[in-house]
């Protein structure tokens, strides 16, 4: 206690030397020994966990506080979105959410949503996310032409009804018209994954950070991506961007893929409640920029395969609200295929 | 490299002075989090991994495996000399563990104990290494059929428990099946029983439930009765004596060796199948200890043997569960999440690059299990001399102290308030259950198994159809649990019939 005293003390002259603007050094002195919250949504192990674990003592750098991570699972992530959005408003409470899947309960009015993301002070993003669909390597379906021409329909593996490895398959379904059934009721994206090398099913989509692996020791093949341009360690994986001509309706087509990047590309943010001083959002996202430039991080990440995709806390604040403006259309579409009712 | 250098290679990094201080120290930690009732071999891992950061690929490894293989142990350990499981997988020690403390035996029951964790734990880790050149195709071998076969195989054990009052063994394990379908049910999105609460759709989480049905019962129970926890003891065991006792406890694991080897067996498949996890394990394990034994009815009574089985299969567990995260990079388990996070951190790829390339690493990991039990083993004796003497303290000292451990660790494991309360309801019931002769293995077996019976019957007929049990494998089993319930329903009749003689 006594030793991060004098800690922030000595980094407090340091600062107060070079002339930071008093705001600043408010929020500095503020946070200076303090305790931060960091909720991670989902239990221990996985992305989400690991992103905070690893950015943690980087934090703890540039804020001088202490990051205390909290493990909040249940109801699909909505539990610690909640309780993030739905604490304190002074700043010592932050926050990993899952983006996108937020964004997608909230517009569906899924029952417990307490929380507005546009509201949310993000204080930037981890990652963006990369959809992939993932097939076995020999079993015929090497690219989206090859489920377009096949007489049998492709089966593809998911977890439970409007859960993003389901939405996904539904979503691209409908646009290409594609002949599929979508098994769904796997406990885990882990049990998909054990179907599909079973052989049991075809094919799944789910993140690119758990297939990339898999693709790298030759287990699974990666056929589509929602991103463009090369995957590393993989190569060239076609972008489903590029296969717009082929749908039927191309200009509705268009609109519904615009409008799933624009989820995707809320990604994994790091959130606050909405109400915090405004200097203190500032420093928090001051620190966080400053972490995720970090030499040292940079390099753990790569070595732990961790895939980062940096975007400040403003750039957030846009991205987010992109996302949740849809026309009816696409809006209806979406709402359905999270309901489970396309 | 090849196995035989990678299995010297692991080996020699195993006890090398990088390596072994981690494991030990990582043992030792896990030890403790075993002892604290709740806290489970997946909370010992993630305190681990934090500490991962700047350690060495095999110092890691075995820090981190290390913590996590001697949970079961210590938690075997509170199991019997407070009656409160240490973990999840612990609670099938209840059954005749506390009864030998209360004859006086609690040295021969925790020697027992901690040698059949020992031997399960060896027993695992030799048949993973076993398996190691053909892990893919075994890991591969269990599919939704297989598992909804074998998840039911089990169910069945549930006969074989309650053989002395079926029907009352009979309701306990279809309202544990009805406990199980609480939640949100992923397949068709409808809450079930969920009464309007969001916090239920997530279901009931089973570190709560064990604590409450055995743990929270027992403290009533000891609340009610008054007394202390060792019950006909008039003073607590002499050093010497329990010293004694534990000798001949691990001599008696050494004497069951053949029970030992088959409930090992018994861990380490069901570690192999995904989603079961190590508390049914330890259930069926007791099962077939009874089934087979030839003192049937001193089980549930202090029999030694039940103690056997269930330790030596809740440790063998260990081994198969690694399987399908170090052949595919597939989890099976929350733990395994972790585990797999680790190898992340460290700079570790599983899956063919680690079975290939890195065999050695796979052999730390399985001395790591075995190195790590032993060092519980020792430690863990070592322990049972001044924690016995507090069986002998007064129930109205030791009831309010052993609840909030317990209610902190039902609160701990997902930091959730409500799990206290889940903790508490399940408490009356269980006591409810003990004082009017219900079996509680019952509903834990149909609470665990009824999950995965369920939803991989839903895969199942998905994937294959209505008759996906006239595949050749599901059909195999399906046959075996034909002929197991059938052979027990045989032996049930035949032994009323000789009672009404």
């Amino acid at each position: 206690m006594r030793r991060q005293f004098l800690k922030g003390l000595a980094a407090v002259a340091a600062m107060g030397l070079t002339g930071l603007p008093a705001m600043a050094q408010d929020a500095q002195q503020f946070y200076a020994g303090k305790a931060i919250k960091w909720i991670v949504p989902y239990k221990p192990g996985g992305g989400y966990d690991e992103y905070s674990r690893l950015l943690a003592p980087y934090m703890e750098k540039y804020t001088g506080a202490r990051i205390e991570i909290v493990n909040v699972p249940g109801a699909g992530g909505m539990k610690g979105a909640n309780e993030i959005f739905n604490a304190p408003d002074d700043g010592l409470t932050v926050g990993i959410i899952n983006g996108s899947a937020m964004v997608t309960n909230q517009l569906a009015e899924i029952k417990g949503a307490r929380y507005k993301v546009a509201d949310y002070n993000f204080l930037g993003r981890v990652a963006a996310d990369v959809r992939v669909l993932v097939t076995s390597p020999n079993n015929g379906f090497g690219s989206l032409e090859d489920i377009m021409s096949s007489d049998s329909p492709i089966v593809l593996g998911a977890t439970g009804l409007g859960g993003s490895t389901y939405v996904d398959a539904v979503i691209i379904g409908d646009v290409f018209k594609l002949k599929q059934k979508v098994v769904h009721g796997f406990n885990s994206s882990s049990d998909v994954r054990q179907a599909l090398l079973r052989g049991d099913i075809h094919g799944m989509w789910g993140s690119l950070g758990s297939a990339l692996s898999g693709a790298a020791n030759g287990d699974h093949r990666i056929i589509l991506q929602s991103g463009r341009g090369e995957i590393p360690g993989v190569g060239n994986v076609p972008s489903l961007f590029d296969y717009i001509e082929k749908a039927e309706n191309k200009e509705l087509a268009a609109e519904i893929m615009t409008a799933w990047d624009a989820l995707n590309a809320v990604g994994r943010p790091v959130a606050a409640p909405p109400g915090i001083p405004e200097d203190r959002v500032a420093f928090l996202r001051d620190a966080f920029q400053k972490s995720m430039n970090d030499p040292d991080f940079l390099a753990k990440a790569n070595s732990a395969e961790r895939e980062l995709s940096f975007a400040d806390g403003a750039t957030m604040a846009t991205v987010a609200a992109q996302a949740t403006q849809m026309s009816p259309e696409v809006e209806k579409l979406m709402i359905a295929a999270i309901r489970g009712e396309l | 490299m090849t196995i035989i250098e990678g299995l010297s290679s692991g080996f020699l990094q195993a006890i090398s002075l990088d390596v072994l201080p981690y494991l030990v120290v990582g043992a030792v930690f896990g030890l403790i989090i075993g002892v604290i009732p709740g806290l489970s071999g997946h909370f010992a891992m993630a305190m681990a991994v934090t500490f991962l950061y700047s350690m060495e690929p095999g110092a890691g490894i075995a820090f981190l495996l290390g913590a996590h293989s001697t949970v079961a142990q210590g938690g075997g350990l509170t199991a019997i000399l407070f009656s409160t499981p240490g973990t999840g997988q612990n609670a099938a020690t209840l059954l005749d563990g506390p009864p030998m403390r209360d004859r006086g035996e609690v040295g021969l029951a925790v020697g027992a104990a901690m040698a059949s964790c020992f031997l399960g734990a060896t027993f695992g880790a030799i048949a993973l290494a076993a398996l190691l050149p053909v892990l893919r195709d075994v890991v591969l071998f269990f599919g939704p059929p297989e598992i909804f076969v074998l998840a039911f195989l089990a169910l069945t054990f549930v006969a074989v428990l309650g053989k002395e009052d079926m029907t009352r063994s009979l309701i306990a394990a279809l309202m544990g099946m009805l406990l199980a379908m609480i939640g949100l049910d992923n397949v068709t999105n409808t809450a079930r029983f969920t009464m309007g609460s969001l916090t239920l759709e997530d279901g009931l989480a089973m570190v709560p439930v064990i604590l409450g049905l055995f743990a929270v019962a027992e403290m009533f129970e000891l609340w009610a009765q008054g007394g202390a926890l060792a019950k006909k003891m008039e003073n607590p065991l002499s050093a010497r004596d329990t010293q004694r006792q534990i000798f001949s406890g691990i001599l008696a694991a050494f004497k069951h060796s053949w029970l030992v080897i088959r409930c090992s067996t018994i861990g380490t498949v069901m570690g192999l199948i995904p989603g079961l996890g190590s508390a049914p394990a330890a259930f069926v394990a007791y099962g077939h200890a009874k089934q087979t034994s030839k003192n049937k009815e001193l089980f549930g009574k202090g029999n030694i043997e039940g103690v056997i089985g269930a330790e030596a299969a809740n440790d063998a567990v260990e081994g198969g569960a690694l399987a399908s995260t170090l052949a595919f990079g597939i989890p099976g388990s929350s733990s395994m999440a972790i585990l797999l996070s680790g190898l992340f951190i460290l700079g570790l790829e599983t899956g063919p690059t680690m079975l290939n390339n890195h065999v050695d690493i796979v052999f730390i990991m399985i001395f790591t299990i075995i190195i790590g039990n032993l060092v519980g083993t020792l430690i863990g004796m070592f322990m049972v001399n001044p924690l016995s003497r507090a069986t002998s303290i007064r129930a109205t000292l030791m009831v309010p102290v052993l609840m909030v451990i317990i209610v902190t660790g039902a609160y701990a494991s997902e930091r959730s308030l409500f799990d206290i309360g889940v903790a508490l309801v399940f408490g009356v019931l269980g006591y409810l259950m003990k004082v009017l002769n219900y079996s509680r293995a019952a509903l834990l077996i149909g609470f665990v198994l009824g999950f995965a019976v369920e939803k991989n019957l839903y895969l199942a007929l998905l994937l294959d159809g209505p008759l996906f049990f006239l595949q050749p494998i599901p059909l195999g089993l399906s046959i075996l649990t034909l002929l197991f319930l059938g052979y027990n329903i045989y032996i049930i009749a035949r032994d009323r019939r000789r009672a009404v003689k």
